[in-house]
């Protein structure tokens, strides 16, 4: 992004001699109160996204676009903003040649209508012949209009584009936005430009001095506006401001001979205190030494969270007993400010460390947990107590497929038992972002394994950047997420459009990357089945628990096509292909989705996938009674030499498959049946009237067929094949 | 500025600005939200401005009096404006500068907080208002009241006078506040905010509260069958009351919490119908909005 300092440098620059420019600078600003700062980065997003696709609608060019937010202003700057609109000439069709003259060769109303609508006479139609019979066409002309008239118009378009998670009202207009827009100030040319949004209309003068001291100035350029927030200590910028609060708290951090701690930016606090000022200004401040006893991210949560201010740690990473504050503007007294804050600060770690030792009075974690029963999962699912009895008996058919040893099993259980324990914990309800981490804690200060109290702090990842790093970590985050998934959609409550408050589209995404990061089998059909002679749904209707099963799977296996693969990632005809072959496990089926896609444009696999399309095409729509061949009625030389093929190669491929190598295996199909498959179809009719013979041919064909789609994919989805087909026809 | 002198300030400075200074509700209620002044006032097309301290009782919330931040009964200081004036933020700042505090000597920042009352049915859009990182006040442009979205909107003010009062005399400690001649905040109220903890969290008879909440309920919507809207919105506060006691008991599980705001908010909607068929009928003139028309 630009930096404004260099473009107030250029407004200094002498004014070239005036002559009508072909281009000029539009400033466009939204003076509200203060926004939540977690809506402000979308909201200059949308800003410059949206200005620009506007611009380029109604064909106005311009060199760049660029957008600002505070928590107070939302700015648009178009540079290079040419000074006319030119609308290129367009034909338009009318109505038919029947519809638009009377028996008497006069205008309906319709033409007239038409024209009317058009703003154009009847010279300016000419009639243009088409398939659908004669139709008038007008001709509109090239217009060319000032942009500056253009512009109060889109700038209200704009407005309205711009979304935040919520809106409200705040006068009878009607008009909504994130909060009260109170100024507009919109200018194109130096000149101010005139629009109305709700009971507001624009002028050339912004705000500055926050709510505390506001006072109007007035705005004749962008760099005079640019100049007239710096003077007022505004940095508009947010990159800017960003930085800037970033470098101030390095500083200090160093004068204490520290950093800021690194999770700084992780957590997102960097981030939101951005959006909290549009005039950072530091203060520093200490707290008691006893709170350092607390754990490290109890002491993060207390600080960023509820006092958005940055904690310091020194050089072995041990966090300091300061903070750095940033406040909006420079403080004429800041030492009673510190005051307040320390004292604030100082309460609410108070606070943690009331909460942190009443937890340990009920400990150990397996006692804590007995309280589990008193926590709703949901109304039809029982209590968070019977989430951990479910996760428990789910651990089977993982640690079957994942060949856990007895430690292991052990360790798995465990962390299932103790997994939840931390939401009855004080710490928790006070902060319940800790949940997991807590539970680590507890869980060591109860003498549980590492092991364990990794995996309860594990369990809720993949979160941001963080994903579990430990087996049995990812094993409970897999178990707690198919529990979530299962039980949702066992009882009928799936995520639908953008509605999904139980999180189910998220829990899916996760066991999708859990799993591919520890690269084990998720084996889809023992774990439904494990799950579903569970509470509520054990001894329940069969075939709607079937159902169900069916939506989980497919809801699981279309994560594939949002999942974010390590590249080269796979094109979605490769997913498509292979989801259309059974998938009873997970990790199978993004194995083989990989190969497919590293196999793309070789000539063994389109010679696969021949063999796939020409078996299909004579499947589709056959009816087959037989299911095997009967080798005594193989009449033909070609047909006897496919089956030959089949059954000296039928076995060479399922090994191939089993051991995963797809690539050899989906080239040993090409090979073996590409030639004599051709063959057969040159010479041997399949469809003929001997009912016996046909059914046999149509067996053989099957058997072919599935070899491979029964394994592997079906090719016939892949894109290569389908533009052939497509060209054949 | 003692604790009194700020009160009269505040109502001589929203006077000023044209509101009706109400009385306190004669009733135990969770926040100011609660007097009929603000959710009746909150409805409807009638322009409403009304200001008023509000005895506040959170049972769940008392720390026997050794907390100075946290107390089961405290008081808020409550404005309601409707339309809401265009520099609404302007005016709220210079009433805490009418109270004596120069700003320029703090960190002022309005901080997103979307308020919600489940039980009311109520929803708004505002901030907590921070000084110096402590919250003093609760801002509120108010979406939703009884469950209808609104198309008048109001602001709502709820200052925290015990908070504000500390800055305005500098001391952190609530019970040391100079309250009056003579008096301190603690004088009054110490001695009932360790009684009240106790009767919250050790005394309360959960049984009786369990029955009295379906009493109040039950007396509620029979009021309500006849007409008689004000007797029941009383019966309303009740329950609400009952409710904090019992959850402050600890006697509300999980599971019961939503149904039992569930039953107290569907007693606000009708209330707040039946209030808006009434405004309806008599052409938008206000009607049982509470003390101010009975004043007289």
């Amino acid at each position: 992004m630009k930096r404004y300092g260099k473009t107030s440098k250029e407004s200094r620059a002498p004014r070239p001699l005036p002559r009508a420019p072909a281009s000029a600078e539009m400033l466009f600003e939204i003076g509200t109160e203060e926004l939540p700062a977690a809506y402000v980065p979308g909201l200059i997003e949308q800003l410059g996204r949206e200005t620009a696709a506007l611009l380029q609608s109604r064909h106005l060019t311009c060199e760049r676009v660029l957008s600002y937010g505070t928590p107070r202003r939302l700015v648009v700057i178009v540079r290079g903003l040419a000074t006319t609109q030119h609308n290129p000439a367009e034909e338009i069709r009318g109505p038919s040649k029947r519809a638009a003259y009377d028996k008497e060769g006069k205008p309906t109303p319709a033409l007239q209508g038409f024209l009317r609508s058009q703003g154009g006479t009847a010279a300016d139609i000419k009639v243009v012949s088409s398939e659908k019979g004669d139709y008038l066409y007008f001709t509109k002309r090239a217009t060319t209009v000032p942009t500056a008239t253009v512009l109060p118009g889109l700038l209200l378009q704009l407005i309205a584009k711009l979304r935040s998670p919520k809106s409200m009202r705040w006068d009878s207009s009607g008009v909504r936005f994130a909060r009260p827009i109170r100024w507009l100030l919109a200018l194109y040319d130096g000149k101010p430009l005139r629009c109305t949004f709700g009971t507001l209309t624009s002028a050339a003068r912004t705000w500055v001095g926050g709510p505390l001291h506001p006072r109007s100035v007035k705005v004749i350029s962008v760099g005079g506006y640019l100049k007239s927030l710096t003077h007022a200590g505004v940095i508009v910028n947010q990159e800017e401001r960003r930085a800037a609060i970033d470098k101030v708290v390095t500083q200090i951090a160093s004068r204490a001979r520290g950093k800021p701690a690194i999770e700084t930016a992780s957590h997102g606090l960097l981030e939101e205190v951005t959006y909290l000022v549009e005039s950072p200004a530091p203060l520093t401040g200490v707290f008691d030494q006893k709170y350092l006893a607390l754990p490290r991210e109890v002491l993060l949560a207390s600080m960023a969270k509820h006092q958005r201010v940055f904690a310091i740690q020194s050089s072995s990473h041990a966090l300091l007993p300061q903070c750095v504050a940033i406040l909006e503007g420079t403080p004429t007294k800041p030492d009673g400010i510190r005051k307040t804050v320390e004292r604030i600060l100082n309460a609410r770690l108070a606070d943690s460390l009331m909460f942190w030792n009443d937890d340990h009075t009920r400990l150990p974690l397996e006692q804590m947990a007995t309280a589990l029963s008193g926590v709703t999962f949901h109304e039809q699912l029982g209590s968070m107590a019977d989430k951990t009895q479910r996760l428990v008996a789910l651990i089977p058919p993982l640690a079957d497929a994942w060949q856990l040893t007895g430690e292991e099993r052990h360790q798995l259980e465990r962390a299932c038992r103790l997994a939840k324990a931390d939401l009855v914990s004080t710490m928790v309800k006070e902060f319940p972002t800790l949940q997991g981490i807590m539970g680590k804690h507890y869980a060591k200060d109860s003498g549980e394994s590492q092991a364990v109290a990794d995996a309860i702090e594990e369990h809720y990842l993949p979160l941001a950047d963080r994903a579990p790093k430990t087996l049995i970590g990812s094993a409970l985050a897999i178990l707690d997420k198919w529990d979530t998934l299962t039980s949702y959609f066992g009882v009928g409550i799936m995520p639908t459009g953008d509605q999904d408050p139980f999180g189910l589209r998220r829990a899916a995404q996760g066991i999708v990357e859990v799993a591919w990061a520890i690269h084990r089998p998720l084996p889809i059909d023992a774990l439904l089945e494990a799950r579903f002679t569970l509470p509520p749904f054990a001894g329940k209707d069969s075939n709607g628990m079937r159902q169900a099963g069916d939506r989980i799977r497919q809801y699981l296996l279309e994560r594939l096509y949002m999942f974010a693969w390590p590249p080269p990632a796979p094109s979605t005809d490769c997913i498509d292909a292979v989801l259309s072959s059974p998938c009873r496990d997970l990790i199978d089926v993004m194995d083989r989705v990989r190969s497919l896609h590293q196999m793309l444009g070789h000539p063994d696999l389109l010679k696969a996938a021949k063999v796939i399309e020409r078996t299909r095409n004579i499947l589709k729509g056959a009816t087959l009674r037989q299911p095997e061949v009967d080798p005594a009625r193989l009449q033909e030389a070609p047909e006897r030499a496919l089956w030959d093929l089949y059954r000296s190669n039928e076995a060479r491929v399922i090994e191939l498959t089993n051991k995963k190598s797809y690539a050899d295996a989906t080239t040993l199909f090409g090979a073996v049946f590409f030639e004599p498959l051709h063959e057969f179809f040159d010479r041997v009719l399949v469809n003929v009237k001997e009912e016996a013979l046909q059914q046999n041919r149509l067996a053989l064909m099957r058997a072919i067929h599935t070899l491979y789609t029964d394994r592997i994919a079906d090719l016939s989805k892949l894109t290569i094949v389908q533009q052939q087909q497509e060209s054949a026809r | 500025m003692d604790f009194q002198r700020l009160i009269r300030t505040l109502d001589t400075f929203w006077e000023k600005q044209g509101c009706v200074i109400v009385q306190p509700y004669d009733m135990e209620m969770g926040a100011g939200t609660f007097h009929p002044a603000t959710f009746f006032g909150a409805l409807g097309p009638a322009p409403s401005r009304a200001a008023y301290v509000q005895p506040s009782r959170r049972p769940a919330d008392g720390r026997y009096g050794e907390n100075p931040l946290r107390m089961q009964r405290y008081y808020q200081y409550q404005v309601l404006l409707k339309p809401t004036p265009d520099n609404v933020q302007q005016l709220y700042l210079e009433s805490l500068r009418a109270c004596g505090l120069n700003l320029d000597h703090h960190d002022i920042r309005f901080v997103q907080d979307d308020w919600e009352s489940p039980t009311l049915g109520a929803s708004g859009l505002g901030w907590e208002v921070w000084m110096d990182s402590l919250e003093v006040t609760q801002f509120t442009y108010f979406q939703q009241v009884g469950g209808m979205d609104l198309q008048h909107i109001s602001c709502e003010i709820t200052y925290g006078l015990e908070r504000i009062t500390m800055f305005a005399q500098g001391t952190s400690d609530v019970y040391s506040l100079a309250y009056g001649p003579n008096t301190s905040y603690g004088d009054l109220h110490l001695a009932n905010e360790r009684e009240g903890s106790s009767y919250n969290f050790e005394h309360a008879d959960v049984a009786l509260h369990q029955q009295l909440f379906t009493s109040y309920e039950n007396d509620a919507k029979r009021l309500l069958k006849a007409q008689c809207l004000m007797p029941a919105y009383e019966q309303l506060l009740k329950c609400s009351h009952t409710f904090n006691i019992l959850d402050a008991r600890g006697a509300i599980s999980q599971a019961d919490r939503p149904r039992f705001i569930m039953r107290i908010r569907t007693l606000a909607k009708r209330c707040a119908e039946l209030y808006l068929e009434r405004q309806e009928g008599t052409g938008g003139v206000r009607q049982g909005a509470g003390e101010t028309q009975k004043a007289s």
